[in-house]
Parts: structure tokens; sequence; C-alpha cells
């Protein structure tokens, strides 16, 4: 029969969500290996702001996703 | 409490369950260690689609329904995730058995475990981080057990 699976919670040993600490989760990880076909998305215009390259590069320190030495080394990149 | 289940999920290149496996699960059953629930034979069609397999000739003809019916049933699931939230500890079959392949899932109800959660439960204790070491990991600390490894002599003996 055709299976629909549902979504289970990933749980420890003690039924704990387990703890990632920023990492990536065992989701994020399949999802990274296993890279699907990449959207086409329009060339950014040669006059991309940069500002807003920053703001995203600030989410991304806010979010936990980068940390701050990275976000000052790619930061650096975007407007030396 | 109950005890812990694990949920394993195994792949075969072709649909297959080994009697050797399902005779160790049984063993380890008679010892007390561990309960087989469940096992079932999945396998998924380059589109995507997973589909469950009969059980293999000489087995219970009841193996694999009660892993049908828990995990078949994404449009009335009441979990967060299936009404359109998300989760990153969330999982499926989806995620694990690639388009193609074919897999065993086994619900083992590790039945050792549970004096070891009730007591952690009980000191307060929460699991940070669990997961198995790598082979050369493992040789390590054989190695180490053993005395003849890089730092064996502060290191446990058992």
């Amino acid at each position: 029969m055709l299976l629909v699976p549902r979504q289970l919670l990933r749980v420890g040993m003690t039924g704990d969500v387990p703890y990632y600490g920023g990492r990536f989760t065992p989701a994020q990880a399949y999802a990274a290996s296993h890279p699907g076909p990449r959207p086409v998305t329009p060339a950014p215009s040669p006059g991309a702001h940069a500002d807003q390259r920053l703001a995203a590069l600030q989410h991304l320190l806010d979010s936990g996703v980068i940390t701050p030495e990275e976000h000052r080394r790619f930061a650096a990149r975007v407007a030396p | 409490m109950t005890p812990p289940v694990q949920v394993l999920v195994v792949g075969f290149e072709k649909p297959s369950l080994s009697g050797e496996i399902l005779a160790e699960l049984a063993r380890l059953g008679d010892a007390g260690v561990v309960r087989l629930l469940d096992v079932l034979l999945v396998s998924r069609t380059e589109d995507g689609r997973l589909e469950t397999l009969p059980a293999p000739p000489g087995a219970d003809p009841d193996l694999g329904r009660l892993a049908t019916a828990f995990l078949h049933g994404a449009e009335d699931d009441e979990h967060p995730i299936a009404r359109g939230g998300t989760d990153p500890a969330a999982w499926s079959l989806d995620d694990a058995v690639p388009p193609g392949g074919s897999a065993a899932v086994a619900f083992i109800e590790h039945r050792w475990a549970e004096p070891f959660v009730s007591a952690v439960r009980r000191a307060g204790g929460r699991m940070l981080d669990e997961t198995w070491l790598a082979p050369d990991d493992r040789d390590l600390l054989d190695r180490l057990a053993a005395g003849t490894g890089p730092g064996a002599a502060t290191g446990p003996r058992g």
C-alpha cells in the first residue's frame, strides 16, 4: 500500500528533544547532504546593495547561524 | 514509565529481511534485553512514493501491521508539524529512504534501558546528546581500554 509517513519527533533515550547546540540537526544535515534541484533564482543586479547583504549577515549572526568571527570575516568581503 | 523505543531504518539494495537479523532480535528478546515490537519493509519509487511491502515468506503475516498503522496517517495527524509547523527535530521515512531504495523499519523496545532512564530522570538529568562511535574511534577506545593507546596509563580500566 502507499504509505504517507507522518512526521515524528526525534528525541533521545530519555524522551527529551536533543540539544543541538547550534549544530545541524539530523534533518538539516540530511538536507545538506541530499541537495535537491536548485531553484532558478535571478542573478543579482549589478548594484546589489551591500547594506542588504550586511543586514542578511546580521540576521544570520543574530540567529546563531554564524559566529561573530564568521560575521566579521564575511562582512569584510561585502564591504571591505 | 515504559521502556524507550528506537526506530531503526536499515537500507537494502533489494527488499529483504534476513532471517538471521530476526533470529538475533528474538534471542535478545528472550534475554529480556530488547523486544521487537514490529518491523516493516518499505520501498521508495524513483518518483518518491513510499510503498509498504508484504512480509517475507515464512514470516508472521501480521508483520508490519503495527508499524504501518503507526507510521501512516499524515492527513489526520495531530502533530504540530503536520499542521504546518516546523520543528528541527522532526523526521519521517521520507527523509530516511532514498528514491529507488528499500528499507526495513524496525521498532525496538529497549527493556534494559528502562531502569537507567528512570534513574536519570529521578536525578534531574537531561540527555544532551547521544550517538554511536565511528569504527576508528571505537578502535581507539579499545586500545585505551587495553592500555595500548595514547593516554592509556590514565584511562579507566574495565
